[in-house]
């Protein structure tokens, strides 16, 4: 490092903030953490909402399809039975 | 280190404790992503060069440093002396944003070229070419004033 480099390291020395520096931040910081802490909890509160709503209507869903289905088996198996007792009625007579 | 950082770059205090008081709000609000004590340095280091160069571009005009205001010195110092030290860093203050930035990084923080280019985003060949262009300036800047090596 020759003499200018030598000058430069101390011509830039590290420099202070002017007093009652990090009381302003540290005021500042708890007014932020006042502004930021309600809208993270109104997100994640809304987050869960969401996905439970979105889990409750997957199941109503679900149980829809379910309803339908078993509906379908029951008119295919009524539909079969009736034609099994006509059947027999016929084989009797 | 965010302070002063800002105060060599932006050379007006008021200006630096502005991009500092940011510097650490913004840390507050991402204190979860901080995995540790030298992390929390980096990211401070890098934070407060970015907002430092952000400031100068958001300041219409350059720092109001005039060369012909600067008391010159007679001969050549010691080491140290106020008057050589407040010449370097008025002549430091009239260089481009990034030679500027790099030569405080590289003096100020003691950094060597690779932290500097990772700090600046930048590659190391123009961190290094910035220094080199910029040592050269100040040679020829004060030679031109009468100070020159010993």
């Amino acid at each position: 490092m020759d003499w200018l480099e030598e000058e430069l390291k101390s011509a830039l020395n590290r420099k202070e903030p002017s007093p009652g520096f990090e009381a302003r931040v540290a005021g500042a910081a708890r007014h932020q953490k006042v502004v930021t802490m309600p809208r993270r909890w109104v997100a994640a509160a809304a987050a869960v909402i969401v996905l439970a709503g979105a889990g409750e209507a997957y199941r109503w869903h679900r149980g829809q399809e379910t309803k339908e289905q078993l509906m379908l088996a029951m008119r295919i198996t009524g539909g079969k039975l009736n034609r099994v007792q006509m059947q027999v009625s016929g084989t009797r007579q | 280190m965010v302070f002063s950082v800002a105060y060599h770059f932006l050379h007006d205090r008021d200006l630096a404790e502005e991009v500092a008081q940011d510097v650490f709000l913004s840390l507050h609000r991402n204190l979860a992503a901080v995995e540790s004590p030298a992390h929390a340095g980096n990211w401070l280091r890098k934070v407060a060069v970015q907002r430092s160069i952000d400031a100068a571009r958001r300041r219409t005009r350059r720092p109001q440093v005039s060369l012909e205001e600067v008391a010159e010195p007679a001969t050549r110092p010691a080491t140290g002396d106020p008057m050589l030290g407040e010449l370097l860093r008025k002549l430091i203050a009239t260089l481009p944003e990034g030679p500027r930035m790099a030569m405080v990084l590289r003096y100020q923080e003691d950094l060597d070229p690779s932290e500097i280019a990772e700090a600046m985003a930048i590659p190391l060949g123009t961190v290094k070419s910035h220094i080199q262009r910029s040592l050269a300036l100040l040679r020829e800047k004060l030679a031109r004033r009468g100070v020159g090596e010993r």
